[in-house]
């Protein structure tokens, strides 16, 4: 594996002049990767808001009916924009998972980038395991009990 | 390496203008370094604030409040050796059991990470020192002061005795004044955790050395920065807890009251939602210490980098999705229950990913043995025990036998030695070099271990059974015959072995050190930034802030060392004798700013003793003194941002070195002081929204709320609140507009505007249930918009002191179009408490109304 | 620290006899395999006091273990403990093995692959399948309140130091008020009724299910079927202030037949022996002191002062196998130092003490007349 010799300082120099700092915005290759786990924390949080407010209406022993609707709507909503994050990220060269990945490649902002990706791809995931199984009681519970 | 040799930089890239080859020139450089970074001498010790000072103080003082607090561990297990024991009796045992908890996860773990942070950050990013080094120094006297006088306490047998979650009504209705101790001295000490939580994020954002793209960071810069977020989110809710809490104990609100509307569980959330977070605040850190350690020893890059970003980002945030199974025995619905027992599974995912990709790192490499290994291997060995344990837990039903039994005792134990202590002793071992230049001994490291490992198991393992056989925590006596002397007494044996073991650790650390402890360069033949570091430690932290292209520079550029001794990187000499370093972009790393830091100075101490004596003096119930320290607080800090902040450089910008300049004047994104205040009203919107998690969780447990036939603020005055308060932020961003525009009469005349608006919002806010009559004492729904009410007049006053402030710095020239940092920052602050002001407003006013609809 | 705890030598050490002796009733008869062959126990509490206390060996399961489970809910759960605490040394072992062998052998050559493999299967594959059916046999064993099958509900209020309880079945026109003490039919679903007024406390019999909170300002339930025969132990679990460690209680599951004379026995008011009002001699004498205390002002005894509240029910004391919140065996002993000094066999016990305001004389009278309570 090659790594470049370092950029020439004066190109650097001239990209600086062009950088105008960056705020929140600017960044949000470093804050997308959260995608996927956001998604998990909302998907998890809008179950529990429907799950906590229909059984407190409907009492203990109340079949699920709407609020199963609910997290099921809520679940398929989450599954499909983490298919949307996932299908964004894909930009994942296929090396090897544990070594030497993606590293030393090269040192450009398209490395980070990648690296970025990869993080975020690999969070959607974990976010998809974490989705289904937040659902998982949803479907084998049938009342509130 | 299996990677070819990269070609060798061209001399002439590195060259710096100036001749880094003349030895007197760099001679004269490190001298003018030298006296930059110099530490200040006698009694003015206390002023310093340079990380490696502040840092060792740090970490000085939480292992000190680990050693009381494991002291009082090890008379809670002489107590209980045998049944029946009268050693101590239950007054004394609770305290002992309370402060063990509290001082060992607010006094010890969560400040040893900051310590530890604060201490060897710099060094893995090349940096001098962290941008905020007095912030650092301010948190550190806030966090000593606090656990001197929480812990202190039970010298004069006033110490908290409800367990270190405090669950009312027991806290609440108890006597005396333990619970207010508790409580006011943690908060003075979240700030510290905040205050670092800031530090250490900005830093590893905006303090890298040039060229370190966030893939090419260390990862223990990747744990802090998302433990450091973990805070900001974690610690507020608990803050609104405390503010709840001590409101109820001081003026009788009634929150967690049930006679009044209130509800015992709302603590519970707002507890566990921080202290669930908490144990991954805990324990990614020092994880992230064997991700430093496991790649140097395999001598090999570690297998699966962004593999072990990826586990620790989505541990920290499925962690915030676990808080219930702290309280799967309260009675909440089963799906419910469910839904918080699956997030307790997945968490577990991310965590074993994290040991698979150690193991697998040891796998691909020729493993050298050492004693940061053999604490290592042994922290695995607990952790990946406590964590199948933590798999079981999550299981509900289960975890209704556990509860609160010796089992759970044995469980936490186990994850945080293993996922805690132990690696952070491996992580001692391995940057004791760094920072002090001397080694710790190998023969005692291992013989600690030998007596530790064994020791814990010995006192921990049983306890699984202990708490199966149904002991309860948190008894302070039992009787014979139930299964469980045995089994205690064996505990006992263990607590002492290994705290035998622990003690000849510190005898390690603290004993004279001769020449033959002398730690040589690189004594681990590591490849990362840190290793660097000159040998013994100079107070400069690097002589020069290196250019990086790769994740271990040492491992993977021959020259690279000898380039940093004759300076041949940036900033290599300290021309106008100020310490500065190096700020640069988020993304890639690329300098933008040439940072001058604040040297010695006592305003942090002063700050601190002052603020602390609010807290200290409002547990007394002493108001005068309380209202004098306040004040003295305010002046200290006002005058440190004052003459510490946004001074005006004598030129823009300066030479850095390898061609290249940058400037010494930035404001907005660009600068870190910005980034600070962005990070720190994060965590303040996050405190907000968990008093309004208590607004909707009374609406949840009540059949209406509010409650028909209580008064109402109404309409009227919310909204003029609200109009009030949008006027100031508008006010607030046009001025700064107008001020970077040039126009600076409309700036101040809009300021002006923004101060009085922002002051009316408040006023109007608290009008509303004023003329209608609530009463806080009389219920929750009163109580829970009176604390809202403070909470924004509050907010409110410290936006019109940051107002106030820019308009004196106006008139006095300090800010100016071209030098306005201090009214970019007070416009962040701006938004988020409009966003807030605005909340809180429509609350009241929705609120009564949603009702009345409602069926 | 030492001797912070209050109380002279002599009467610590007649508690720990006693205390010992109130263990040896406990454990339930063993119903599937016999845990130690000496413990066989009887139904009736109070006969099992005799047994001695020399009997237990240290290392066996106690009366108060959820491993030695006496109904279905606590069956389910040790069934459930055993997998997965096999299950767990099974991985640990597995884990373990991998990362002593990953230090001790050299670097693997084209290990990559396989390292690979191992993060792939060890840290994802493997955990997301085995957590899914762990997560799914958990789910399953939730408690269902859609319709509870229990006829008898226990009503059980948490109070510091000790456990209010009353008996409600549709066929009993008042609930039957007792304290300290939970007498359930084998076999027969119950259903317990959790509160508390003071501050929260929780609910713990290991042996028949898992643990519920008492909240102020709530209501818990908790589900306990097929008790089986026994005598075992339970507990406050969640930490309630200085007598925590010494609020215990005991419960009795008799066979169906014993529970009903056992409930009857119980709704009836107190003994007309110690009721009489009479020719003055000891019980009279006892009767008048319990009143002119102000003892009543508490404590109910029913049929004499039911005013009270905020103390045990005493209508029934003496039939019951312990004093104090599962401290110490009736006697004329113990029930005197009680109400000498209660403090010091209970620290943070709520009750006066009246070695003060009595003679010794008096008090031994009182512990007498209290002893007809049966």
């Amino acid at each position: 594996m090659t790594r470049p010799a370092r950029r020439e300082p004066q190109e650097a120099a001239r990209r600086d002049r062009r950088f105008h700092g960056e705020g929140p915005r600017q960044t949000r290759g470093l804050w997308r990767i959260a995608t996927g786990p956001l998604i998990w924390g909302g998907h998890f949080l809008v179950c529990y808001w429907i799950g906590a407010s229909w059984c407190a209406h409907a009492g203990p022993g109340a079949g699920l009916g709407p609020a199963s609707w609910g997290v099921a709507a809520a679940t398929l909503a989450a599954l499909v924009a983490l298919g949307f994050a996932f299908r964004a990220l894909r930009r994942v060269r296929g090396l090897s998972l544990t070594d030497d990945d993606l590293v030393y490649e090269a040192d450009d902002p398209e490395e980070r980038r990648r690296f970025l990706a990869h993080v975020a791809t690999l969070l959607c995931v974990v976010s998809f395991v974490a989705i289904l199984y937040t659902a998982l009681p949803a479907v084998m519970l049938e009342t509130c009990r | 390496m299996t990677e070819p040799q990269a070609p060798a930089l061209p001399q002439a890239e590195r060259a710096h203008p100036e001749c880094q080859d003349d030895p007197d020139l760099r001679a004269a450089q490190e001298a003018r370094l030298r006296a930059a970074w110099a530490t200040p001498k006698g009694w003015r010790y206390l002023t310093a604030v340079n990380n490696t000072e502040v840092g060792l103080w740090y970490a000085g003082s939480a292992l000190a409040f680990m050693l009381f607090a494991g002291a009082l561990a090890l008379i809670m297990r002489a107590q209980l050796a045998v049944p029946e024991n009268d050693l101590v009796g239950p007054d004394f045992y609770n305290q002992a059991f309370t402060l063990h908890g509290t001082a060992m996860m607010f006094l010890f773990a969560v400040p040893i990470f900051e310590a530890v942070a604060i201490l060897i950050l710099p060094a893995l990013l090349g940096a001098r020192e962290l941008p905020f080094p007095r912030l650092s120094a301010f948190g550190f006297w806030c966090y000593l002061i606090g656990g001197v006088f929480v812990c202190g306490s039970i010298l004069f047998d006033a110490a908290p005795d409800a367990g270190w979650f405090m669950y009312p009504p027991l806290a609440t209705e108890q006597g005396g004044i333990g619970a207010d101790i508790w409580l006011l001295g943690l908060s003075f000490i979240e700030v510290a955790s905040i205050a670092a939580a800031v530090e250490l994020i900005v830093g590893v954002l905006k303090c890298r050395p040039p060229g370190m793209r966030l893939n090419l960071i260390p990862l223990y810069a990747w744990y802090v920065l998302i433990v450091g977020a973990m805070i900001l989110f974690a610690f507020p809710p608990l803050i609104a807890g405390d503010l709840l809490f001590e409101l109820e104990r001081l003026l009788d609100w009634p929150f967690f009251d049930p006679t009044r509307g209130g509800d015992p569980l709302l603590w519970q959330h707002l507890f566990w939602i921080f202290g669930h977070p908490e144990v991954y605040i805990i324990f990614l850190p020092s994880i992230a210490l064997l991700a430093m350690m496991i790649p140097t020893f395999a001598g090999r890059p570690i297998a699966g980098y962004s593999w072990i970003v990826l586990s620790a980002m989505g541990t920290g945030f499925i962690s915030f999705g676990l808080w219930v199974h702290h309280m799967f025995t309260t009675g909440l619905p089963s799906l419910s229950l469910g839904f918080f027992a699956a997030a307790s599974e997945a968490v577990a995912i991310p965590t074993g990913i994290q040991i698979f990709v150690f193991i697998a790192t040891l796998m691909l490499g020729t493993v050298r043995r050492s004693v940061p290994m053999l604490w290592s291997m042994g922290a695995l060995a607990i952790f990946v025990a406590g964590g199948l344990t933590g798999v079981m837990l999550a299981i509900a039903p289960f975890d209704f036998q556990a509860h609160d039994s010796y089992f759970i005792v044995a469980h936490l134990h186990f994850t945080l030695f293993g996922g805690m202590l132990f690696p952070l002793v491996a992580g001692i071992h391995y940057y004791y070099p760094l920072v002090t230049g001397r080694m710790l001994s190998r023969r005692l490291g291992v013989w600690s271990f030998w007596l530790c490992f064994p020791g814990f198991v010995i006192c921990f393992l049983p306890m699984h059974l202990t708490g199966m056989r149904g002991m309860p925590r948190r008894v302070w006596t039992y009787s014979e015959g139930l299964g469980w002397d045995t089994l205690n007494l064996v505990s006992s044996l263990g607590a002492f072995v290994f705290a035998a073991g622990f003690l000849v650790f510190i005898w390690d650390l603290i004993r004279p050190k001769g020449e033959a402890d002398r730690a040589p360069r690189n004594p681990w033949k590591g490849g990362a930034l840190e290793w660097l570091q000159e040998q013994p430690p100079r107070s400069w932290g690097v002589r020069c802030v290196p250019q990086v292209s790769s994740r271990y520079p040492l491992w993977d550029d021959p020259d690279f060392v000898r380039d940093y001794d004759a300076g041949r990187f940036y900033l290599p000499d300290a021309e106008e004798g100020r310490r500065e370093g190096l700020v640069t972009s988020v993304l890639d790393a690329e300098p933008e700013q040439v940072l001058r830091i604040g040297g010695p100075s006592v305003l942090p101490l002063g700050g601190a003793a002052a603020l602390g004596g609010v807290f200290i003096f409002a547990t007394f119930h002493w108001w005068w003194l309380t209202a004098i320290s306040g004040l003295g607080a305010l002046v200290l800090i006002l005058r440190w941002v004052w003459t510490g902040t946004g001074e005006h450089p004598e030129k823009p910008s300066k030479s850095i070195g390898l061609g290249r300049e940058a400037a010494l004047y930035v404001s907005g994104p660009k600068s870190t002081g910005w980034w600070a205040m962005f990070i720190t009203m994060l965590g303040d919107l996050t405190a907000f929204l968990g008093l309004f998690f208590g607004l909707f969780f009374f609406l949840t447990v009540h059949e209406a709320f509010p409650p028909l036939g209580l008064p109402v603020p109404g309409v009227v005055w919310p909204m003029a609140s609200l109009g009030l308060a949008a006027v100031s932020w508008l006010a607030t961003w046009g001025g700064r507009r107008a001020n970077a525009a040039g126009r600076v009469g409309a700036f101040r005349a809009l300021l002006a505007l923004a101060l009085a608006t922002g002051l009316a919002a408040a006023a109007a806010l608290a009008w509303g249930p004023w003329a209608a009559g609530m009463d806080p004492t009389a219920h929750s729904w009163p109580a829970i918009v009176w604390a809202l009410v403070l909470w924004s007049a509050a907010h409110a006053g410290v936006g019109a002191i940051m107002q106030g402030f820019c308009l004196v710095a106006s008139f006095a020239g300090r800010l100016t179009p071209a030098y306005d940092a201090d009214i970019r920052n007070t416009e962040v602050f701006a938004h988020f408490h409009a966003f807030a002001a605005i909340v809180t407003a429509v609350a009241f006013a929705a609120f009564p109304e949603v009702r009345e609809v409602a069926p | 620290m030492a001797g912070r705890r209050p109380g002279p030598r002599s009467k610590k050490a007649e508690i720990e006899i006693a205390r010992g002796q109130e263990t040896r009733r406990a454990g339930g008869r063993p119903r599937r395999e016999p845990i130690d062959g000496d413990r066989k126990l009887d139904r009736l509490a109070p006969i099992a006091l005799i047994l001695p206390a020399a009997g237990l060996v240290a290392s066996c399961d106690g009366p108060q273990s959820a491993l030695v489970p006496r109904a279905r809910q606590a069956v389910e759960v040790a069934a459930l403990f055993e997998w997965m605490a096999w299950g767990a040394v099974a991985i640990w072992a597995a884990v373990m093995l991998a990362a002593i062998l990953a230090v001790l052998r050299p670097a693997m050559r084209g290990g990559s692959r396989r390292a690979d493999r191992l993060i792939i299967f060890g840290g994802v594959v493997f955990p997301t399948v085995v957590l899914a059916v762990l997560l799914a046999a958990g789910l399953r064993l939730l408690p269902d309140w859609g319709d509870s099958p229990a006829r008898l509900r226990v009503e059980v209020g948490g109070e510091q130091f000790w456990w209010r309880v009353a008996y409600a079945r549709d066929d009993l026109a008042v609930p039957v008020r007792t304290a300290n003490e939970i007498h359930l039919p084998a076999g027969e679903p119950v259903e317990f009724v959790l509160s508390a007024r003071d501050v929260i406390h929780s609910f713990w019999i290991p042996s028949l299910a898992g643990k519920m909170d008492m909240i102020p300002g709530r209501v818990n339930r908790l589900l306990v079927e097929d008790p089986q025969p026994g005598v075992y132990r339970g507990v406050c679990a969640e930490f309630c202030g200085t007598g925590h460690a010494l609020m215990a209680f005991t419960v009795v599951v008799h066979p169906p037949e014993s529970f009903e004379a056992w409930l009857a026995a119980e709704a009836r008011p107190a003994a007309p022996e110690a009721l009489r009002e009479g020719p003055p001699d000891a019980a009279a004498e006892g009767r008048r002191l319990f009143l002119d205390h102000g003892c009543g002002a508490c404590h109910p005894v029913r049929g004499l002062v039911e005013a009270g509240d905020v103390g045990p029910d005493l209508t029934h004391f003496a039939a019951r196998a312990t004093l104090g919140a599962g401290l110490a065996p009736i006697s004329r002993e113990t029930v005197a130092d009680w109400l000498r000094d209660p403090q010091a066999l209970k620290p943070g016990a709520r009750m006066p003490g009246y070695g003060a305001l009595m003679s010794e004389a008096e008090l031994e009278t009182l512990a007498d007349w209290l002893l007809e309570l049966r």
